[in-house]
């Protein structure tokens, strides 16, 4: 049973990481990505390919993923400096796309849709960690450590320059903010801190397959933020632990036949969204409207 | 003769893309609602034609009239119960385009239960194909693809030229606020908006069902197809949203001679990416502003 719950903990403790690297840019900056898994398989598969490759060490994974990841945001950054609004949401969702079709067909790297198989266990200062409530005290961790980083970048000048971004591009431009600059930097934190979601998940299940890394997977970070509540430093969190607890109460339900289970979650998620959409725009956390957002 | 093989397969895939989109664009062009489950409407349409014709045997004209009264339904009942209540206390595209999505996942999810997620397919003699050339096999489908698109579009061409309806609807789509100044209804104008561009989807999902078969998460690639093909063509453009969807298909199809089938769609998102890096505004778009 504990270790059931702390398997629970350690895949909320993921979710929780990358919702919250979403609601970074969707939140603060205005930029609705629907790219989020892509740059989870990045960690992932650099975390794997460098394990079974080069070393085991878990700051050099951690450190390498979170480079490529800001790197190849760019591929996201560049859109997102010519458009915006929906014109991005379709820009993120082709890069999402194209994300799948490298990361099932580069066989070399990725081991194709097989995946990597054995990752070995990381190892950091010399300690290796195998169990799960290892696990769990590092994906713990970096969640802390992440949720404080937000918390500092958004109470900073730098979170007041995104949030102005999110509110008028021009009328921030015009208070002379380099919208450029400012928007490439969020899209590349972004990226980087949901890259530290796929390293721990790559460790954790000692595989890593594309399966994970799809465009329901995006959707899904998409839910947990917002449901729990968009440009709020809580909402992901919060967003995350009913998205995850959704599939485990619902297998309590005598009545569900269990082989319908993931769609009537699928139904549920899906209703959520419309009626939160409808009643309660700005989330569970947020506020009760919030009336921006071009 | 691969060449030509791949061309015609493109021409019919396009063909249906082309219709799929042109309904996608005339509702975000018109009323500038990101209508995300607009896939759903393509599934909707597909299996209740499959219900009706395979499963009742209603006959071909009743099944496609069902199909279309399922299709222009819930796209009506969709705007009317959700769009136009999230529109009411605020505007945000992002909004708007969650809770369709919503509907999406759930409309996928519940066609899933009904109809199981295995394929279905419609069985005619129609979409067996015949070697017409050494080497070039073509089904009688393709053409009916081809017909059916092109009579659409001059359906759709006339509506918007020549009658009130249909030049109150560009207007809606150039500038809602004159709308109100002409006292002109943008509200009754947009549930038009929307049983047009539902019902256009159907003519694409019965010659899917009948062709390559219906699965409940279909809606997903529509959806993708329907929105790229849409930024392409330039937003409020039929005629662009319909070349696009017809490169679109070409390009599928024809990108098979030199890739694996698995990059396929990879190929169309990589037009629609640099399209939007470097022509934002699509084939035939309006500047756009942000």
């Amino acid at each position: 049973m504990l270790a059931y719950l702390q398997n629970i903990a350690v895949l909320f403790a993921i979710n929780a990481i990358l919702a919250m690297a979403l609601n970074f840019i969707m939140g603060y900056a205005g930029i609705f990505s629907l790219a989020q898994a892509v740059f989870f398989g990045i960690g992932a598969y650099t975390a794997g390919y460098i394990a079974l490759n080069v070393s085991d060490s878990l700051l050099l994974s951690m450190a390498t993923a979170m480079g490529i990841s800001a790197v190849l945001s760019m591929a996201l950054a560049l859109p997102a400096l010519r458009v915006r609004g929906e014109y991005f949401v379709a820009a993120s969702l082709g890069l999402q796309m194209i994300g799948v079709t490298i990361f099932s067909e580069w066989k070399s790297v990725t081991g194709g849709l097989g995946g990597l198989v054995g990752v070995p266990p990381p190892v950091i200062f010399g300690y290796t960690l195998t169990s799960t409530g290892e696990f769990l005290a590092l994906a713990t961790v970096i969640l802390l450590a992440i949720l404080s980083i937000t918390a500092l970048l958004v109470r900073g000048s730098f979170g007041r320059s995104l949030m102005a971004l999110r509110d008028s591009e021009s009328a921030a431009q015009a208070y002379g903010k380099n919208v450029n600059t400012v928007k490439t930097l969020s899209v590349a934190v972004s990226a980087a801190l949901a890259s530290l979601g796929g390293v721990i998940y790559a460790f954790y299940m000692s595989f890593v397959n594309v399966e994970v890394f799809t465009l329901e997977m995006s959707i899904l970070l998409m839910a947990m933020v917002i449901i729990g509540g968009t440009g709020t430093l809580l909402g992901p969190v919060v967003g995350a632990a009913i998205v995850m607890a959704l599939p485990a109460a619902l297998t309590y339900l005598p009545f569900i036949p269990p082989g319908e289970l993931g769609t009537i979650q699928q139904i549920i998620y899906g209703s959520a969204m419309v009626l939160l959409m409808m009643f309660r725009p700005g989330g569970l956390v947020g506020g009760r409207s919030k009336g921006k957002t071009a | 003769m691969l060449y030509l093989q791949l061309l015609v397969n493109g021409l019919q895939t396009g063909a249906l893309y082309a219709l799929i989109a042109a309904g996608f664009s005339l509702i975000f062009g018109m009323t500038r609602i990101f209508h995300a489950a607009h896939g759903a409407t393509f599934t909707i349409a597909g299996f209740v034609f499959y219900e009706f014709y395979s499963v009742l045997q209603w006959g071909l004209v009743s099944s496609i009239l069902a199909s279309c009264v399922a299709a222009g339904l819930f796209g009506v009942l969709l705007n009317r119960w959700v769009y136009v209540i999230i529109q009411r206390h605020e505007g945000s595209f992002f909004t708007v385009f969650a809770a369709s999505f919503g509907a999406a996942i759930v409309v996928q999810n519940v066609v899933a239960i009904v109809f199981g997620k295995g394929l279905v397919t419609v069985t005619t003699s129609l979409s067996r194909s015949v070697e017409i050339l050494p080497d070039l096999y073509v089904s009688p489908m393709a053409l009916i693809a081809v017909l059916a698109a092109l009579l659409c579009f001059a359906v759709l061409h006339y509506l918007f030229t020549h009658t009130n309806m249909g030049v109150a609807l560009r207007a809606l789509g150039e500038n809602p606020g004159l709308i109100d100044v002409y006292g002109l209804n943008p509200r009754q104008l947009g549930k038009y908006a929307f049983l047009i561009g539902s019902v256009l989807v159907v003519p694409a999902a019965i010659l899917t069902a009948a062709t390559s078969g219906l699965n409940p998460a279909m809606g997903h690639h529509v959806m993708m197809i329907s929105i790229a093909a849409t930024i392409v063509g330039g937003v409020g453009s039929l005629r662009g949203a319909a070349m696009a969807g017809l490169l679109f298909g070409l390009a599928e199809n024809i990108s098979l001679a030199f890739v694996d089938p698995q990059w396929s769609e990879a190929v169309t998102f990589v037009i629609l990416f640099l399209f939007i890096i470097f022509r934002p505004g699509g084939f035939y778009g309006r500047a756009i502003t942000s």
